[in-house]
């Protein structure tokens, strides 16, 4: 299913890029991480269209620091641009095998990630088991997020 | 010829009206949407016109030959000519009527360029009809026009320059070498300005000072020039030809006697950081701002000396002086200059990078800016021109430059400082031209290299080895050890990111108004563009003229600009002031107000709103009079008289009453009546033209010399008359060409809006709205919201609206 990024992130931001690279420059981890970069994504975006970007797993590589939007002369909203393309993104299946894992868990146990073997732990250092989760209710709300037109729960 | 003027004056006084009407195509600039051959055929049809033409272009030499013709052979006593807009062409058109023996001041422009044809691109139809809506509101206005008789008055021939940079100093040289008494006004101790601090210049790598200091002896021993150092303009009055300026001259402590030996320095035991090298070095309180300075005298900074109000704790430049120049009674002085011309030339600000943490500036001693560089490679700098790193003092081997610091941004100053590419490339050379050795990383967006000789110095660069690398750090960090800074950046051309290890960053920073420009914009009523700089009269065409008649702009203060383009800007200036100061008189636009003393009660309230005190009476005189040289013509007079017996000159009550009338004729539910200044708002709405900004096409813009001229009444008429909005519109408040007249605008445009909650009106649809001469998309965002709120109208609103403000029939000129 195709989303247009358009209605989530206003189009118009982009013209006022001029490609000074401030935002990869500032980012603490394009040295060791094969991400695209904010300079490169708005680029993309603007000669490429977004159907380019929304292809690439290198969308997920970010872990939304804000630096990049801190220091942008232009002051556009880079992560809003970036939660937008990964919005379509997901809803084309490009989403990334480790997420998916993640919102499934979600869905069935309430917890993004398996927390059985944590209660011995915590029985160790004298702590209570964890509390149950209401997963009807997290399924709710994931359902109402519309995330269970992503992945299938 | 006067008696031929009389018996056709006469004329017009009956109602022996003969409009002559005249479309213009403006080649495809109106033709290409409005249906001109249609506006003037209906135009035929209007009362009173005997004849309607459309021609290609109107303003051209057959287009006016044909408007003097038909003026002699026709019998015209009124003509209309729908074109562009009156700012542009109206002195044309009322010169060629003039030529054929017609009055220019009946002459009436319909603007179906600006106001129309480029702002209604798309449909041709609304275009034109509405063409058609603003040449009967011109005509129906003409109708009622009365021939008018400028006032002549003399300009002295003086001229005051504020400023004492490179700018103000060519205007200052090039008056006074025409003959003509300058005073030039400098707020530091010296004269010399910017161009004084920087060590080169771009392109042709001269010695800086070596070809400003000639220029400032010049000044300093021109019989013409009164310099007047240590000086701030405080009161400005008058009007062009005749301004009543009040000089405050600081007092410099030392007398004429100095001889700048220099003696003194070494006696003073207060010490600051000094300006003039960029805060890089000390000076003393009594000090030289640097050695080339004009006047070559020292000064003392009672900021600083120990001998604050006059109490002397501290003598010992006085007894260090030989000459015994030092004089501690020295007091400040009010001077009182009559000039008849004055030109702007108060130049800029750098920026201050600290803001930018990530880069930064004033945390790593080593992270420089370009003025201080300047101040660095120069032999009369704190290091005698070796260029070392601060943390070290030693020799930088490793040199990166950082463009675009400050300018470019929407969270400094969004546009271009013009001057840093050049700055940088210049400063990249004489790095290497003494140590070639140097490695040189410029980091930049753009290289902007646009004039002559520019491009070359460019490639000159290149070649010297200096890298480019396309893409701005985006981060540095400081070695604490060392003093080494790392550079974090993609270089955006390779797609790869970079980690640069350099000795020393200097930051190319840009170019900004002025932090106190605004005092001198509200002395001289100037106006400022978005960025904040000095607007000019016309961007293209009157580029060193500002709003204000006899006030001429020089140099940055108008806008970033290098060397040579304050040179001659400021000869362009000071030509222009020439031309004013050599004619010896010049003639103001006869748009005064006038009391008819049968009518005025001698109340008084007119005098005491005048924003130029040019209304004088009495209630022992029995009635108050306005005096005309002294009345600039803002009208803001003319709606506070309760008895009607007042009105001003070429913008009459009836007049304008008519176009409310006429622009109200059909639908006008529909139609939105915006009152227009014509210094800003009518501007503004000009701009939005001229860039092509579309917006509806109910707008009718009736034009007024300040929005202060605005009755009540008229918005009452408009209302009662059915209209669906009206707009009042001037300059922003303090930006007022009339001494802040528009004040009044704000209260009477409040007391309306009173009136319309108490009778339950919706009062969304009379709206206040400042806008600038640059505001064109302001203009175009004021009439979309306007119309949004008229779509939600409905007949029955409008008709109560008429109703409740018909009940207290308002006197005329009665403020409601």
């Amino acid at each position: 299913m195709t989303v247009k990024i358009w209605n989530f992130f206003p189009r118009e931001a982009l013209y006022e890029c001029y490609q000074c690279a401030r935002c990869t420059g500032s980012c603490p981890a394009i040295e060791v991480a094969p991400a695209l970069g904010p300079r490169e994504t708005i680029l993309k975006c603007l000669n490429l269209g977004h159907d380019e970007i929304v292809e690439d797993e290198r969308l997920w590589v970010c872990c939304t620091c804000n630096v990049c939007e801190d220091r942008c002369p232009q002051k556009i909203p880079i992560s809003d641009l970036l939660v937008a393309l990964r919005n379509s993104a997901a809803r084309r299946g490009n989403i990334p095998d480790k997420l998916e894992i993640a919102i499934e868990l979600l869905a069935k146990t309430g917890r993004s990630m398996i927390v059985h073997q944590l209660d011995e732990m915590r029985a160790h250092h004298g702590l209570a088991p964890l509390l149950p989760v209401p997963i009807d209710e997290v399924r709710e709300i994931l359902k109402k997020t519309r995330l269970d037109e992503v992945v299938e729960f | 010829m006067k008696q031929a003027l009389d018996d056709l004056h006469k004329g017009s006084n009956s109602k022996d009206l003969r409009i002559g009407v005249y479309v213009c195509h403006c080649g495809k600039n109106i033709g290409g949407t409005v249906r001109c051959e249609e506006v003037a055929e209906f135009a035929g049809t209007l009362p009173n016109v005997i004849l309607a033409k459309d021609s290609l272009y109107t303003c051209s030499e057959p287009g006016q030959e044909q408007i003097k013709t038909d003026i002699r052979e026709q019998k015209l006593n009124r003509v209309v000519v729908a074109s562009c807009t009156p700012r542009l062409h109206e002195p044309t058109f009322r010169a060629a009527c003039e030529s054929a023996g017609l009055n220019p001041y009946l002459l009436e422009m319909a603007n179906i360029r600006e106001h129309c044809s480029w702002v209604h691109l798309h449909d041709r139809d609304a275009a034109t009809d509405k063409a058609k809506d603003l040449v009967a509101m011109a005509v129906a206005r003409a109708a009622l026009l009365e021939p008018q008789f400028e006032l002549t008055v003399p300009v002295k021939r003086s001229a005051m320059v504020i400023g004492g940079g490179v700018a103000g100093i060519q205007a200052a040289l090039d008056m006074a070498d025409a003959g003509y008494k300058v005073y030039l006004v400098e707020r530091t101790g010296s004269i010399g300005g910017r161009m004084a601090q920087i060590d080169k210049t771009f392109p042709t790598m001269d010695c800086s000072i070596c070809i400003l200091a000639p220029k400032m002896s010049e000044i300093g021993r021109h019989p013409n020039v009164g310099l007047l150092t240590l000086s701030e303009v405080k009161e400005v009055e008058g009007h062009i030809g005749n301004f009543k300026v009040k000089v405050l001259r600081k007092a410099r402590y030392v007398t004429d006697g100095c001889t700048a030996c220099g003696d003194c320095i070494h006696a003073c035991p207060q010490l600051a950081p000094d300006e003039f090298n960029a805060g890089l070095s000390i000076r003393h309180a009594i000090y030289i701002p640097f050695a080339q300075a004009v006047p070559s005298r020292y000064a003392v900074d009672m900021n600083l000396c120990l001998n604050n109000q006059g109490i002397v704790a501290c003598d010992r430049c006085f007894q260090a002086c030989t000459r015994k120049c030092i004089d501690f009674a020295e007091q400040d002085q009010i001077l009182d200059l009559e000039v008849g011309t004055i030109v702007v030339a108060t130049g800029v600000d750098v920026y201050d990078p600290t803001a930018l943490t990530e880069l930064g500036y004033g945390r790593f001693p080593n992270v420089i800016t370009t003025l201080e560089f300047e101040r660095l490679i120069n032999a009369g700098g704190p290091s005698s021109g070796e260029l070392i790193r601060p943390s070290d003092r030693r020799r930088p081997e490793r040199v990166a430059f950082l463009q675009c610091i400050g300018s470019r941004s929407k969270r400094s100053n969004p546009y271009c400082s013009n001057v840093c590419c050049m700055n940088t490339i210049k400063d990249a050379l004489l790095i290497k031209e003494h140590w070639p050795e140097t490695e040189i990383f410029v980091f930049y967006i753009d290289i902007r290299a646009f004039g002559k000789g520019f491009e070359d110095l460019f490639q000159r660069a290149r070649r010297e080895g200096v890298t480019f690398i396309r893409g701005i750090p985006g981060e540095i960090i400081e070695d604490i050890n060392t003093g080494d800074l790392t550079l974090l950046g993609e270089n955006t051309l390779l797609g790869s990111s970079y980690r640069y290890r350099m000795d020393m960053v200097i930051l190319s920073v840009g170019i900004r108004p002025r932090s106190d420009a605004s005092v001198i914009q509200r002395l001289l009523n100037l106006s400022t563009d978005t960025d904040g700089f000095y607007m000019e009269a016309h961007p293209k065409l009157r580029p060193v003229d500002t709003t204000t008649g006899g006030v001429f702009l020089a140099g940055a203060a108008e806008g970033p600009k290098d060397i040579k383009d304050s040179v001659t800007q400021a000869s362009a200036a000071a030509s222009r002031a020439n031309i004013l100061m050599s004619r010896g008189e010049v003639r103001i636009p006869a748009v005064t107000a006038k009391i008819n003393p049968d009518k005025c009660s001698a109340c008084g309230l007119c005098a005491k709103i005048c924003p130029y005190h040019a209304i004088e009476g009495s209630k022992e005189q029995g009635y108050y009079r306005v005096i005309e040289a002294m009345c600039q013509g803002c009208g803001a007079c003319v709606p506070e008289c309760k008895f009607g017996a007042l009105d001003q000159a070429h913008f009459t009550e009836a007049q304008i009453v008519s176009q409310i009338n006429q622009a109200l004729a059909h639908s006008p539910e529909r139609k939105i009546i915006a009152f227009a200044c014509n210094w800003c708002s009518y501007a503004g709405a000009d701009f939005a033209g001229v860039s092509r900004i579309q917006y509806p096409d109910n707008v009718r813009i009736i034009r007024t010399m300040c929005s202060a001229r605005v009755a009540p009444d008229w918005i009452e008429l408009a209302f009662l008359k059915g209209a669906g909005a009206v707009l009042v519109s001037g300059c922003h408040p303090s930006d007022c060409h009339y001494n802040n007249a528009n004040q009044n605008t704000a209260k009477r445009v409040e007391k309306f809006w009173k009136r319309m909650e108490k009778l339950g009106l919706n009062k969304d649809r009379l709206r206040l709205a400042w806008v600038s001469a640059a505001e064109g998309t302001q203009f175009a965002k004021v009439i979309k919201e306007m119309e949004q709120g008229i779509n939600k109208l409905t007949p029955l609103q409008i008709e109560e609206t008429k109703q409740k403000l018909a009940k207290r029939p308002s006197k005329k000129g009665e403020p409601v």
